[in-house]
């Protein structure tokens, strides 16, 4: 029976697709609009051929085929659903579902999406009175057919019955409404899926405008917002550009799902970059350029749906004075009504362009935001900022004291950005503007997340914030040079504008320009060129790196120098992971960078290892060994060994001592011995040095100053260092043996004895108990100060650090370094220096796993341990 | 099949990640983990206040293969991820009664 209603509907959905054919192909600019109206030609076609619609009494119960929400406003996308109301003048007829069924159901057969609703006159005012979600789709209703009268006397009793009445509560319900769903679906200007109609800067925002509109000015179609003077002509138009280009989106996004979808996933964005031909350009992917568009055109949206609130004072439950207490301290600008910021006229620009910068710093000052006028006129008269203005030192300097001003919740910066003044101060900032990384990691644009990295860096200084790192708030406070960080913070991924190449020393190049321009101090423009060309160095280092081993923390502590920037470059690390998104930062990420800046501190705090002379002394020393390889295999050979020593050997040892090491190093690899030495007359002929190198094994300084003792060679000093390839180079400075005569002789049998004792065939604890006792004897009696032993697990992240004082007595090296050996401990680092009779012996070691012995009872037995091994006093 | 669980040292993960591939590991499952073992948290002071590291980061990699080719990517994981110090890791091998691909349906070997 419905057979004219199923060919209507079947013409309607072949003249759809030859809509949708055009459009995808570029030629249907006006696709909302004309799809609506196919469906207005079912409609009409389908009430003048309906069979039921006769019978029902017309006459006394005429009624009206109205469309609303998006298909009133003739904003019907691919597969939006058709939202339909029949409206009687009388008590809905029982006859109506019969219409329904020949009307509505054909549509249903053909795959659309259609809800209806029946409803007299009386019961349409009586539900929208009491149900806004019911209200706000009649404000959009349109009239398609029937009996126009009851349409209008809809709109006009819906005017003054609900709308004029109670418009306040309806728009505050709109707002609040609106806030819940931005909320829940997010931030689309920012997001990496972006909801194009929910989330904020969607195109809901563009509806309740519509709305409010409606409800308190009575528009009637878009466009009068800009004739009633809500928004100006130039606002009008870029309202326009963006919802129209997230409607192509939109749209396209409907095609490629086959369904109603709002949220544009990852895995559709390539697919609608390429429906929408974007190309490949400066090294930036075509999904990376449409997304950064779509970001933007979301943004304007966003900020003119906030900026229309703010106007009309509908901002939700914040209850401004409509006069401020505040007031501006700067000539030409003003606090006006609602507390907003403005200039006291164009012609005050004009006077003293200084106000562009001038207006911002007084709302960051005064936590107000910018009038919508305000931020008409700086885009206005952006063109004042020129290259003059932007190197002009009182701009600068307000600049600055904008970028270091606290802002735990009102952003200036941002305000900055979004009305392209940033863009003018600092032109460097157009070429990462919605500059957008395709993939799951980088959540923002570079231009979003170089202001997030800011606030970031000074929410630290801010009241606690648990999700931030308590150190670095400390951090924080104490630095000296904030605003280096914070330029530093602000211009960090710069360099991402350019293609390809390593963006931090891209960036570098950049910055130099920049803050040259701007007039900064030499020193201060090098500090903030190290932090952005190094902001990677700390978290690759600590992912990628051995933390654990002292070497890392000591060739990045001197490749940073300097402690002060060390900490910058901490600060900058954790808020640039922080603004990156949750894939960058973590618990365990958080863990692993505090730890490891932490131990490279540690580096810096003591100074010796990493100071720029230490650098250079080393880097000289390294050059020196080099020079005399003989031949390029040798050179390289040399060049590996020099990458084993460790950092305190290559500082502290002389380079020719270096290089004399190196061939012994070389000896004892030909040799195949247990060890080799290495015996030199001092000038003074009083004393010998005795260079011993050998494998590295537990207990070796304990044996050979066991052996030397046995053999009454009295030692003097001594520096023992470790090789990261397990080699050990022990200096001992001796007392020569009594009899210079037989010296020679002497020697060969210390050498023996020492082969035997590290061979382990000499008893050395045996041999030596018996001499020790000879020797108690021959101790003088005079008063000396009690033994101290200190153990330290503070100055090092990698050593335990024992220091002995004692008086000098036969044997002590011996007995203090076979207690350690007892102790299961391995001394890496040993320096014994005596004076006249006073000695301190200062030993880095650690456990037989590599780690500091640092638990309360560890300590108390070595201590205990050494002590029992020095002679009662 | 056996399940291979890794926990190693996270500078490492790209050295085992490469030596896996030679062998033609295609797939694994790497997770940020903490923990310890012999290697015991330790402590760091700053201005002070100390800092304590109980849980050390590490890295774990989880691998299903084939019975037969356990022993070799054990062997792989072990080359690669030693250091010769301590914290170097742990490898535990389980088996595993049945795997399914998601997609299709394939099961057992055909689905790893």
């Amino acid at each position: 029976m419905n057979n004219v209603h199923q060919q209507a509907a079947g013409e309607l959905q072949q003249k759809t697709q030859a809509l949708i054919a055009r459009f995808l192909k570029g030629k249907e600019p006006d696709f909302l609009k004309q799809h609506a109206r196919l469906l207005d030609d079912y409609f009409r076609q389908a009430f003048e051929t309906s069979m039921v619609g006769p019978r029902m009494d017309i006459g006394k119960n005429p009624y009206a085929i109205i469309a609303l929400g998006g298909y009133g406003r003739e904003e019907q996308c691919i597969h939006s659903d058709v939202d339909m109301l029949f409206l009687f003048k009388k008590k809905v007829p029982k006859e109506a579902e019969n219409l329904i069924q020949e009307i509505i159901y054909p549509l249903w057969d053909i795959g659309l999406d259609v809800g209806y609703a029946t409803r007299s006159l009386k019961e349409c005012l009586a539900l929208g009175g009491k149900d806004y979600e019911v209200l706000t789709p009649m404000l959009d209703a349109r009239f398609v057919c029937g009996w126009s009268l009851i349409y209008a006397n809809l709109l006009e009793q819906l005017r003054e019955g609900i709308i004029v009445k109670k418009s306040r509560k309806i728009i505050n319900w709109l707002v609040e409404n609106n806030e819940l769903r931005h909320a829940h679906f997010g931030d689309s200007a920012y997001l990496l899926e972006p909801n194009l109609k929910e989330g904020q800067g969607g195109l809901r925002d563009y509806h309740t405008m519509l709305w409010i509109a409606r409800i308190a000015f009575n528009a009637k179609q878009s466009r009068d917002l800009e004739y009633l003077g809500l928004l100006s002509h130039e606002e009008f138009q870029t309202l326009n550009r963006s919802i129209a280009f997230i409607w192509g989106v939109r749209n396209r996004m409907h095609h490629v799902c086959r369904r109603k979808c709002d949220q544009l996933h990852f895995e559709n964005q390539v697919k609608l970059a390429q429906s929408l031909n974007y190309k490949r350009i400066n090294g930036q992917q075509p999904v990376e350029r449409f997304m950064g568009e779509l970001h933007g055109q979301m943004e304007a949206l966003k900020q003119q749906h906030l900026m229309f609130l703010h106007e009309l004072g509908y901002e939700k439950r914040r209850k401004r004075k409509r006069k401020s207490q505040k007031k501006s301290a700067v000539d030409g600008l003003e606090v006006i009504k609602w507390g907003m910021l403005n200039f006291d006229g164009p012609e005050a620009i004009i006077k003293n362009p200084e106000l562009l910068m001038k207006i911002f710093e007084e709302s960051a000052r005064l936590k107000i935001p910018l009038s919508a006028e305000a931020k008409r006129l700086v885009k206005e008269f952006s063109h004042f900022a020129d290259n003059a203005f932007r190197a002009s030192e009182p701009v600068v300097k307000s600049f600055e004291r904008i970028l270091v001003a606290p802002a735990p919740k009102f952003n200036v910066l941002n305000e900055m950005l979004n009305t392209g003044f940033l863009e003018k101060f600092i032109p460097e900032f157009h070429s990462v503007h919605n500059r957008i990384q395709y993939d799951e990691y980088h959540l923002y644009p570079v231009d979003k997340h170089l202001l997030r990295t800011v606030q970031t860096v000074k929410k630290f200084g801010t009241a606690k914030d648990s999700s931030l790192e308590p150190l670095c708030e400390k951090i924080y406070r104490k630095l000296r040079r904030k605003k280096l960080l914070l330029w530093a913070a602000l211009l960090h991924d710069i360099g991402k504008g350019e293609s390809e190449e390593d963006h931090s020393i891209k960036g570098a190049e950049i910055v130099k320009t920049v803050l040259k321009q701007k007039g900064l101090a030499p020193a201060d423009i090098e500090t903030v060129i190290f932090l952005v060309q190094e902001h990677l160095l700390l978290i690759k280092t600590a992912t990628r790196r051995d933390i654990h081993d002292e070497e890392t923390a000591i060739s990045c502590a001197r490749k940073i120098k300097d402690i002060e920037r060390l900490k910058m470059l901490y600060l900058l690390t954790v808020a640039d992971s922080i603004a990156t998104g949750p894939m960058a930062w973590n618990d365990w990420k958080a863990a692993l960078l505090r730890d490891f800046f932490l131990k490279t501190v540690n580096v810096l705090e003591k100074g010796e290892l990493a100071t720029a002379q230490a650098v250079e002394v080393v880097a000289q020393k390294k050059r020196e060994a080099l020079r005399s390889a003989r031949n390029p295999g040798e050179k390289k050979k040399t060049e590996a060994l020099l990458g084993v020593m460790s950092p305190r050997y290559l500082l502290y040892m002389p380079a020719d001592e270096i290089k004399k090491h190196i061939k012994l190093y070389r000896d004892l690899a030909t040799d195949n011995s247990e060890f080799i030495w290495e015996i030199e007359h001092a000038a003074d002929a009083n004393t010998r040095s005795v260079t011993i190198c050998a494998q590295d094994r537990p207990g070796l300084i304990s044996k050979i100053a066991g052996v030397f003792t046995l053999n009454n060679i009295d030692i003097l000093d001594v520096q023992a260092f470790t090789w990261r390839n397990n080699i050990a180079l022990d200096i001992f400075k001796v007392k020569p043996p009594p009899d210079p005569i037989l010296e020679d002789e002497k020697w060969n049998r210390t050498a023996t004895n020492l082969g035997a004792a590290l061979s382990d065939e000499l008893d050395l604890a045996d041999a030596l108990r018996k001499k020790v006792r000879v020797y108690r004897n021959t101790k003088t009696g005079l008063d000396k100060k009690p033994h101290q032993v200190t153990v330290d697990n503070a100055s090092s992240s990698f050593f335990t650090i024992i220091e002995v004082f004692t008086y000098d007595f036969p044997g002590l090296l011996f007995n203090v370094t076979d207690a350690l050996y007892r102790s299961d401990l391995n001394i890496w680092v040993a320096k014994i220096a005596t004076k006249a009779d006073q000695v301190v012996d200062v030993f880095y070691v650690r456990d037989v796993n590599g780690q500091k012995v640092d638990l309360p009872d560890q300590v108390s037995n070595i201590k205990a341990a050494i002590m029992e091994r020095l002679p009662a006093s | 099949m056996k399940k291979i669980e890794a926990i190693i040292k996270p500078f490492k993960l790209d050295d085992v990640k490469e030596a896996l591939n030679k062998i033609g590991i295609q797939g694994m499952t790497v997770s940020e983990v903490k923990g310890y073992g012999r290697q015991k948290g330790h402590k760091e002071i700053y201005r002070g206040a100390e800092y304590a590291v109980d849980f050390i980061p590490k890295i774990k990699i989880e691998i299903v293969i084939d019975t037969d080719r356990a022993d070799q990517v054990v062997e792989t994981i072990r080359e690669a991820a030693n250091t010769g110090k301590i914290g170097d890791g742990k490898i535990f091998v389980m088996p595993v009664e049945q795997a399914l691909r998601v997609r299709t349906g394939e099961t057992g070997g055909d689905a790893i």
